[in-house]
């Protein structure tokens, strides 16, 4: 047997161990399953039809969130920028941006919604918590496209600038920014699309926004309501996704 | 007399343990208001030398001076000194989504104080002169056009009008025109050397096309290897040194063909 075949051997052993693994010390029970299935039914019934009685809630809830998510991705853009220029190779030495990017991937590791009820908790129930936990968690990301942006620039103008006796900032402006500045607006389009996603559920810790309503009218037991709430959280983050496509079309 | 613009002595580049040096123990000097070509087969150090005496490089070996400057072997040379010398890259080295206008104030940025620069505030001397270069250089009709929807040869005038508006003392100018056609060739390095010619600016190209060294430099140095091969009088280069700078078959000529002529 060759040493490839064999890798491949051990690759599937592994893969059939983690998944025994899994079976066997997880409670699965195939009665509970198949019970399931009358309640689920139930569930769907008493979703149907929905109740359109509550558009108010989908109005303010869905703004909310909006809200959320553009000032979440405000705040994001405006710690990431420092932070990207931080991160980037060719703006600081080794030196600097090597702990700037391992703090920005510790950052990124911290889950959302753990980072809302940290802030829930912090500053109290609503909106706020929720658009400090979403910049802060989308800095994280952003700030490392924004670094990978000026890593990625042609090199040349800025060798250019240099020769002519412009200073780092100089060439930032001049020689890295009209390179990266489509990069940089794909990827802020691209995060908000995310931070708008994530922030429909913030509401469930209380960190504002229409996830509230969901919770509330699932744990009520008004599944109709739930419902159109769903729906609405639907159309949102389809509209949401065509409008980053078109956007991202444009800036190609 | 008239004093150097260029200094070199006994200069070396590149890292001891290499089979080959970049720059191999070169010793040149270059008097104010020539035009010098360094003429040689591409890896023959023409590049190196050119961003050396541009003050971009550092850790090597030697004494250098330029303009006067005396350089050091471990640092770049400092912001403020750079501005007197220009340079025009073989790629361009424009900014793509830039308009001409912005590419050549670039040119102007190490002569205007940083925070000016930097609020994007342009005086109206700066302005002057970006514009009487455009004309100068004949794109004065291309200003608001983006770099991106430029030809070649468009691109290479911009590039050399981004170098007249920075008024370097010293032009150098790497394969200026190995990106363009035969006849656009010689209209750039036209351009070029009567620019400078013009503005008493002293002027260094490298190529590998003997004929355009020729016609265009009044002292040709050919290079091999990161060694001079032969450095002469424009009118004193004979066709078996072009002819030995460019023999495939003795890769050690370099090293032993001291000076011809």
């Amino acid at each position: 047997m060759r040493s490839r075949d064999l890798g491949g051997f051990w690759a599937g052993l592994l893969v059939a161990g983690v998944v025994l693994w899994s079976l066997i010390t997880t409670d699965v029970e195939l009665s509970r399953l198949l019970s399931a299935g009358p309640r689920i039914a139930d569930f769907l019934g008493r979703m149907f039809p929905p109740d359109p009685t509550i558009m108010d809630e989908i109005w303010k809830g869905s703004a909310e969130t909006l809200r959320i998510a553009i000032l979440g991705t405000l705040g994001a853009v405006f710690f990431s920028v420092p932070l990207g220029i931080l991160a980037s190779e060719t703006m600081v030495s080794a030196a600097v941006h090597r702990p700037v990017r391992t703090v920005l991937a510790f950052i990124r590791a911290i889950p959302l919604i753990l980072v809302a009820m940290l802030m829930v908790g912090a500053v109290g129930l609503g909106p706020l918590p929720g658009i400090i936990a979403v910049a802060f968690h989308a800095t994280g990301m952003l700030a490392k496209f924004y670094a990978e942006a000026i890593d990625g620039v042609s090199r040349a103008p800025i060798a250019a600038l240099e020769s002519a006796g412009a200073g780092p900032l100089l060439r930032l402006r001049y020689a890295i920014w009209p390179q990266m500045a489509p990069v940089v607006a794909r990827d802020t389009i691209f995060r908000f699309e995310l931070n708008l996603r994530e922030s429909l559920i913030l509401g469930i810790v209380g960190a504002g926004g229409i996830g509230f309503y969901i919770q509330t009218y699932v744990r009520s037991f008004q599944y109709d309501k739930a419902a159109s709430v769903t729906i609405a959280v639907v159309i949102m983050v389809i509209a949401i996704e065509g409008i980053n496509v078109a956007l991202r079309r444009r800036f190609a | 007399m008239m004093q150097d613009a260029i200094h070199i002595d006994d200069l070396s580049f590149g890292h001891h343990g290499a089979e080959q040096r970049a720059i191999d123990q070169i010793s040149l000097n270059i008097a104010a208001g020539d035009c010098v070509a360094l003429l040689g087969p591409s890896g023959a150090g023409k590049t190196t030398l050119l961003t050396l005496l541009d003050g971009r490089l550092r850790d090597w070996q030697g004494r250098v001076s330029v303009l006067g400057t005396p350089f050091e072997p471990t640092r770049a040379l400092p912001l403020a000194k750079r501005a007197d010398t220009g340079f025009i890259f073989q790629e361009f080295a424009l900014v793509e989504r830039s308009t001409v206008m912005r590419n050549v104030l670039n040119g102007r940025l190490g002569r205007m104080p940083s925070w000016r620069a930097l609020l994007g505030n342009v005086s109206k001397s700066d302005m002057d002169i970006a514009r009487s270069t455009l004309s100068d250089c004949g794109i004065a009709d291309l200003a608001d056009r983006r770099v991106d929807s430029l030809s070649g040869g468009q691109r290479q005038r911009v590039a050399i009008a981004r170098c007249l508006a920075q008024e370097p003392k010293l032009i150098f100018a790497d394969e200026p025109v190995s990106n363009l056609d035969p006849s656009r060739a010689a209209d750039i390095l036209t351009l070029l050397t009567s620019a400078a010619q013009a503005r008493g600016a002293t002027t260094v190209f490298s190529s590998h096309q003997p004929e355009l060294a020729r016609r265009f430099a009044d002292r040709i140095i050919g290079m091999r290897n990161g060694r001079i091969v032969f450095d002469v009088a424009t009118r004193d280069l004979t066709d078996d040194a072009t002819a030995a700078l460019y023999d495939d078959t003795d890769p050690a000529s370099g090293a032993r063909l001291k000076v011809v002529s």
